[in-house]
């Protein structure tokens, strides 16, 4: 996938024999080379895909370019992988090799209280403790997410007696563990692609779901270390702008996120296995009867014998099918419990039931913050009031208040 | 855990209580099966259980073993994949909050009811149903049941959800159960069978104790019929006249061997230890809104007796427009011929 941005061609020779005139747009392709597209079409089946039958090379976009006519058609469903079973080779080893251990029972329990001194509890960060200075929210503040569990799926009902799905997320134990800062982060190589044409910003690594260390390698539970925190089982990066950023050891609760806001919600979709090309693309396949021969559910054809005389990359074909990273954008928040730290999700979330799903603020422009959120984070009250258990969207029927009348 | 003999014995003691209904709470009640069990303990693996009231100090609330039949909608759906103990919880918490507003009676399939719904398109804004309850199903704040009647000669079924907030008011006319869990087969019987009518009173019954079971048996109209009752080995339909082809190609497509897999009982049922736990919450609360109901009933007794109420809080029972008590869009163009239309979802 290439991406394209819109640019001033007056800098092109007039004279210079284009076959047309060119469309204005540019484009990086991945040896990092600029093209400046003359001609596009645009897909039938897609939105913003453009098939590229001309296209220039230039050094620069300054500088009066060198022609370079290439006309090659960029197919741009290219054979990018699209899941990996196996973590990224940087990651330290996680899960230990379970030994037969012939323990004794009073030695395993010097073992626990080890374990137990080692990591006491420790308090929880309050909001007057927070070693930075407090910075003030303003719109281009990047919060941090949050790391749920999706633990199913609860009709509710809206005010008008319209009934809503909503996905019941329980957000776990959460702590920082770690502030990467931008300039260092821009150095690192998933930084340095992320911020390869922008300015550079924080990385907070966030931990959820506390477990004993014995189940770990020494390597991951070392990475807890600073911190003085019982090695968690998840761990996930979440990019925030420098005013946004928490000291280690901060918990993230349900608070976190205000009722009525949009948030998105990242998991991996519900891994459906080899599946064929019926369920997994959408073919029609063929008659279930009227003489059909073994072509029930097939793909058929799968190229012409004249253009290119080959089958093309990207055709779909049977194969794996779900276990993908996805997006859901812009889901509104009904409902949040502060006692058991649950949002309630207006939609569905990609995963299935007790996967973990990462939650941030929006990225929709139109439904982003008007209003300054808790930030950096929600901190329950330092003169011990607690705080309201259950907070409903102003829209929701709440199930104690009496039947709709409409 | 798969406790043969505890389910066993607990399913024996649920059919023999059944019939045996008691309408008193019942706070210190052993289970039936307690004596069985402890002759199997030395079987099992020594888990150590505490045996509810017989510890000394603390008594724990049981709920009766009817509650399974009564509040089945409490149980969640049996697949394991999708269970989660604290959603469950927080379901079953909002369960009780609504039915703290609203009374859901215990009702069975057989029993016709009377439900009043918010609807803007009815002349008072209250529309009643009467109806046969054929099917109930759903688990959790997804529970429904289907009311079936005939109205001016159309059949009419009307699903409704049993936690919806538009539902004003569930009353059970007829408390009663039928030989079959699924009443599905009215739909292709006379229409004398699913008819009943719109201003029904509630039927008093003398024994509180003991749901009746009606053992009526339904006469099924001429083929061709929705489905084929005769595999479904119905016991609340006439026997159904048809040639013997029918029955032995039934006999091909039968599963006899369904009966004997416990395994397959075992993932459609929750275990009873969970049942046991979700109950005994559940049981309290009920009776506490019982409670508070009663003293309301008494309150607003008395208070009637002082004063006259008119035309307050319009009782939608009293409300019996000829005609226009189904919403009109249920209403077709009638024919001789009883016909279900699409189940309107409430």
């Amino acid at each position: 996938m290439i991406k394209a941005r819109k640019i001033d061609v007056s800098f092109l020779n007039k004279e210079s024999d284009f076959p047309m005139k060119p469309s204005g747009y540019m484009c990086v392709n991945s040896e990092r080379k600029v093209w400046l597209i003359i001609r596009k079409r645009k897909r039938e089946s897609k939105k913003n895909f453009w098939v590229v039958e001309t296209c220039v090379l230039c050094t620069s976009v300054d500088q009066p370019c060198e022609l370079f006519f290439n006309h090659e058609q960029v197919r741009t469903m290219s054979r990018v992988k699209r899941r990996t079973t196996h973590p990224p080779y940087w990651h330290v080893l996680k899960n230990n090799q379970r030994q037969d251990e012939k323990i004794s029972s009073d030695n395993l329990r010097f073992v626990r209280e080890v374990i137990q001194d080692k990591y006491k509890n420790k308090s929880p960060i309050k909001g007057s403790d927070l070693d930075i200075e407090k910075k003030e929210w303003d719109p281009k503040t990047k919060r941090s997410g949050v790391i749920a569990r999706n633990i199913g799926v609860q009709h509710m009902w809206e005010k008008d007696g319209k009934k809503v799905v909503c996905t019941v997320l329980h957000v776990l134990d959460n702590h920082v563990i770690r502030y990467v800062p931008p300039e260092e982060y821009a150095k690192s190589i998933i930084g340095a692609k992320v911020f390869r044409n922008r300015k550079p910003l924080g990385c907070l690594v966030v931990g959820a779901e506390a477990a004993n260390p014995d189940r770990f390698t020494r390597q991951y539970c070392s990475l807890f270390n600073e911190v003085g925190l019982l090695p968690k089982k998840r761990l996930a990066r979440f990019i925030v702008t420098p005013n946004a950023v928490l000291p280690p050891c901060t918990p993230l609760t349900a608070g976190h996120f205000v009722v009525g806001q949009a948030v998105d919600v990242y998991g991996k979709t519900i891994d459906y296995g080899f599946q064929g090309v019926v369920k997994r693309w959408g073919f029609k396949g063929g008659p279930a009867s009227h003489g059909a021969t073994k072509f029930h559910r097939r793909g058929g054809t799968i190229g012409t014998g004249r253009d290119k005389a080959r089958v093309w990359p990207g055709q779909k074909m049977p194969g794996h099918m779900g276990s993908e990273r996805r997006f859901c954008r812009g889901l509104k928040i009904v409902r949040i419990n502060m006692k058991y730290n649950v949002i309630y999700v207006k939609g569905t979330v990609p995963g299935p039931t007790n996967s973990i799903v990462q939650i941030f603020d929006t990225l929709l422009p139109r439904r982003k913050f008007t209003e300054a959120p808790p930030h950096p984070t929600y901190f329950p009250p330092e003169d011990g009031t607690l705080p309201q258990e259950d907070i409903w969207d102003s829209n929701m029927h709440v199930f104690g208040s009496p039947s709709i009348s409409v | 855990m798969l406790r043969r003999a505890v389910l066993q014995t607990f399913r024996q003691g649920l059919a023999q209580s059944f019939f045996k209904r008691n309408a008193v709470s019942l706070s210190e009640t052993t289970v039936t099966h307690q004596p069985i069990e402890t002759s199997n303990e030395a079987d099992e693996k020594s888990v150590s259980k505490q045996k509810p009231g017989d510890e000394s100090g603390n008594t724990v609330v049981v709920a009766p073993p009817e509650f399974r039949f009564m509040y089945p909608e409490f149980l969640p759906d049996p697949a394991m994949e999708r269970r989660n103990r604290l959603k469950e919880k927080l379901e079953r918490i909002d369960m009780l909050q609504r039915r703290s507003v609203v009374e859901i009676p215990e009702f069975y399939t057989g029993s016709v009811m009377a439900v009043t719904v918010a609807d803007a398109n009815s002349p008072n804004k209250f529309a009643r149903f009467v109806g046969i309850c054929i099917q109930r199903g759903g688990s959790g704040l997804r529970a429904w049941f289907i009311l079936r009647n005939v109205v001016d000669k159309q059949g009419v079924e009307i699903l409704y959800e049993m936690y919806c907030p538009l539902i004003q008011k569930i009353e059970v006319l007829r408390l009663e159960r039928r030989l079959d869990e699924s009443l599905l087969y009215l739909r292709d019987a006379l229409p004398e069978y699913s008819t009943f009518p719109l201003d029904m009173e509630p039927e008093r019954r003398l024994n509180n104790s003991v749901v009746p079971i009606n053992p009526l048996k339904v006469k099924l109209r001429p083929r061709p019929w929705l489905e084929r009752w005769e595999r479904q080995n119905l016991q609340g339909v006439e026997d159904l006249n048809l040639p013997q082809r029918f029955y032995d190609k039934a006999e091909k497509v039968a599963k006899p061997w369904e009966k004997y897999d416990l395994m397959l009982q075992y993932r459609k049922t929750i275990p009873a230890e969970e049942q046991e736990k979700i109950f005994a919450d559940v049981h309290s609360q009920l009776q506490q809104q019982e409670f508070k109901r009663k003293i309301r009933r008494q309150h607003s007794a008395l208070n009637d007796s002082h004063m006259v109420r008119v035309g307050r809080d319009a009782n939608p029972n009293q409300t019996r427009i000829s005609g226009s008590i189904v919403p009109s869009c249920m209403l077709s163009s009638a024919g001789d011929m009883t016909f279900r239309l699409e189940t309107y979802h409430y």
